[in-house]
C-alpha cells in the first residue's frame, strides 16, 4: 500500500501540486493522465524525491516520510523502495546495457557480482535484449534504450516502479515494443505508476486511472469508468479527443 | 655570428639532469591543483557556505593575476609570515628550512588549482543532469552517484582541457628559476653562459620541452580513445 497525503509542491510562486491524496494498492497499475503542465510528472518525481515536495507525506507499507523536514536517511530509503523509468531513458552513458542493469544491484544492494550478473542477463532477455548485453546506450535505438531502462528498474525489485512518459521521446514505430514490455511486466503483479499520453494503453493496462489538471486530481477510478462514463465535465473534454481514436491499438 | 650545431646535442645532454626538477614541479602542481580545483568546484556546485565564496574569490583572483606574481607573493610573503611566527613562538622551523623548490610547489599548485577548478567545472557541466537523477533513482547516495556515474563521464569530457592545463603548467614551471630553482630552462641559461653559446642551448631546451609536450599530447590522445569508447555510436 502506498499512501500519498496532501502532497504540495511549488516552484517559486507557482504552485504545481495543490494537495494530492492518492492511495495505491499492492500490485495495482495506476495510470496518471492529463494535459501538459497538470503536475503529473512532478507528482511522480516527488514519489522518488527527485523533486522535493513542499509538504505532505508518503507512506509505503509501514515506512513513511514527512516532506516538511525529511531525514536524509529516509530519503535514501524512499529512493530504494522505488525505481524510475525516465522519459529520456537516462541510461548511464559510460556503461553497457548489462552494466546499467547491474549497477544498482552491486553498488546499492551489495549483491555479489556473479549473482547480479545472472539476474541482469535474465532481465535483459526478458525485455528482448539478450543479444545487446555489451552494447553502450549510444549504440542502441530509443526503444532498446528504454527497454534497458525498464530492466534496470525491474532489477532493483522495488515496491513500486514509476514510469515518466516512457514512450514520449520515441518514434511512433518504437512505441509498441516498449509498451509491450510494460504490459508484460504489469501482468506480473508489480506495483506501477505510469504517467502517459497513450490513452489506449492506459485503458488497456491500468487497473486505476487518475486524471489530473492544474495540480489537483480531478477524477479517478477504474479505466472503464474514467474512459467511458467520466463524471467530471473536464475529464469528458480531455478524453473526447482520444475516444474518437479508440481504433488505435498497439 | 656562427652556429655551433653540434653544441645543441652537447647542451641537450647537459640539460637532462634538470629534467626531473621540471617534471616534479609540473606533477606536484597539477596533482595538488587538481585536488584544490575539485574541492573548489564541488563547494561552489553545492553552494557550501563560506567555502564556496572563498572558492569563487580564489578562482577570480588567481586567474586574474600572472603565475610569476603568485610565485613571488608566496616566496616573499610566506617566508616573512613564517619567520615572524617562528620568532614569536620560538620554532626552529623557519623559511630557510623550506627548500626553494617547495615555494614553487606551493605557488604553482595555487595557480593550477584555479585553472583546474574551471576545467573540472566545465567537465561536470557536460554531464547531463539526468545521469545524476538516474543514479539517485537506483538508490545511490550522492557520493556513490558522483564517484561512479558523474565523475567518469566528466573526466572524459574534461580530458582535452586537462591536457591543455598540464602542458600550460609544464611550460609555466620555467618561472621557478626566479627563486633559483634549476629547471630545464634555468639549466639552459647556465649551459649557455658558461659556454657563451646562447641560441644553441636555448634551442636544446626548446626541443626538450617540445618532446615532453608531444608525449603529453600522445598520451592524452590514447587515453581519450580508450575512455571515450562509449561515445562511439553504431559499432558492436
Amino acid at each position: 500500500m502506498i499512501h500519498l497525503k496532501r502532497i504540495t509542491k511549488s516552484f517559486g510562486r507557482n504552485e504545481v501540486l495543490k494537495g494530492i491524496d492518492l492511495t495505491i494498492r499492492k500490485g495495482e497499475v495506476v495510470a496518471i493522465v492529463g494535459p501538459s503542465g497538470s503536475g503529473k510528472t512532478t507528482l511522480l518525481r516527488c514519489i522518488n524525491y527527485l523533486e522535493k515536495p513542499s509538504d505532505g507525506e508518503i507512506s509505503i507499507d509501514e515506512f513513511s516520510v514527512h516532506f516538511k523536514k525529511p531525514h536524509k536517511k529516509d530519503i535514501h530509503a524512499l529512493r530504494q523502495k522505488s525505481a524510475m523509468v525516465f522519459q529520456q531513458y537516462n541510461l548511464f552513458r559510460h556503461k553497457t546495457a548489462l552494466e546499467n542493469v547491474m549497477e544498482g544491484l552491486v553498488v546499492v544492494q551489495k549483491i555479489p557480482k556473479e549473482e547480479a550478473r545472472k539476474r541482469s542477463v535474465e532481465l535483459l532477455e526478458k525485455v528482448g535484449l539478450g543479444d545487446k548485453l555489451d552494447s553502450y546506450p549510444s549504440q542502441l535505438s530509443g526503444g532498446q534504450q528504454q527497454r534497458v531502462g525498464i530492466a534496470r528498474a525491474l532489477a532493483l525489485n522495488p515496491e513500486v516502479i514509476l514510469f515518466d512518459e516512457p514512450t514520449s521521446a520515441l518514434d511512433p514505430e518504437l512505441v509498441g515494443e516498449v509498451l509491450g514490455v510494460i504490459r508484460k511486466i504489469a501482468k506480473e503483479g508489480i506495483t506501477m505508476i505510469i504517467v502517459t499520453h497513450e490513452m489506449a494503453f492506459a485503458q488497456d493496462v491500468a487497473n486505476h486511472v487518475v486524471f489530473m489538471e492544474g495540480g489537483v486530481i480531478v477524477e479517478e477510478g477504474p479505466p472503464n469508468v474514467i474512459f467511458n462514463v467520466p463524471k467530471e465535465e473536464r475529464t469528458k473534454q480531455f478524453l473526447a479527443r482520444y475516444t474518437s481514436e479508440s481504433a488505435y491499438s498497439i | 655570428m656562427k652556429w655551433d650545431f653540434s653544441f645543441i646535442w652537447t647542451a641537450f645532454l647537459d640539460l637532462l639532469p634538470a629534467l626531473p626538477t621540471t617534471l616534479y614541479i609540473t606533477a606536484v602542481s597539477v596533482s595538488c591543483g587538481f585536488v584544490i580545483g575539485l574541492i573548489v568546484t564541488l563547494s561552489r556546485m553545492y553552494k557550501v557556505p563560506v567555502l564556496s565564496q572563498i572558492g569563487t574569490a580564489y578562482v577570480t583572483f588567481v586567474r586574474g593575476t600572472p603565475m610569476l606574481t603568485h610565485l613571488l607573493i608566496v616566496y616573499i610573503g610566506l617566508s616573512m609570515l613564517l619567520d615572524h611566527l617562528s620568532d614569536k613562538f620560538g620554532w626552529s622551523f623557519n623559511s630557510v628550512s623550506i627548500p626553494m623548490i617547495g615555494f614553487a610547489y606551493i605557488a604553482f599548485s595555487i595557480t593550477a588549482g584555479a585553472y583546474l577548478a574551471e576545467v573540472i567545472r566545465s567537465g561536470l557541466l557536460a554531464v547531463n543532469k539526468g545521469q545524476l537523477e538516474a543514479a539517485y533513482s537506483v538508490g545511490m547516495t550522492t557520493f556513490q552517484a558522483l564517484r561512479r556515474i558523474v565523475f567518469p563521464q566528466a573526466f572524459a569530457a574534461a580530458l582535452p582541457n586537462l591536457s591543455n592545463s598540464l602542458i600550460g603548467m609544464l611550460h609555466g614551471s620555467t618561472l621557478a628559476f626566479t627563486v633559483s630553482v634549476v629547471d630545464i630552462n634555468a639549466k639552459a641559461q647556465i649551459v649557455a653562459s658558461t659556454n657563451w653559446k646562447f641560441p644553441e642551448a636555448y634551442l636544446a631546451a626548446a626541443l626538450l620541452f617540445w618532446g615532453l609536450t608531444v608525449l603529453i599530447e600522445r598520451g592524452t590522445a590514447l587515453l581519450e580513445k580508450r575512455i571515450n569508447v562509449y561515445n562511439r555510436g553504431g559499432v558492436a
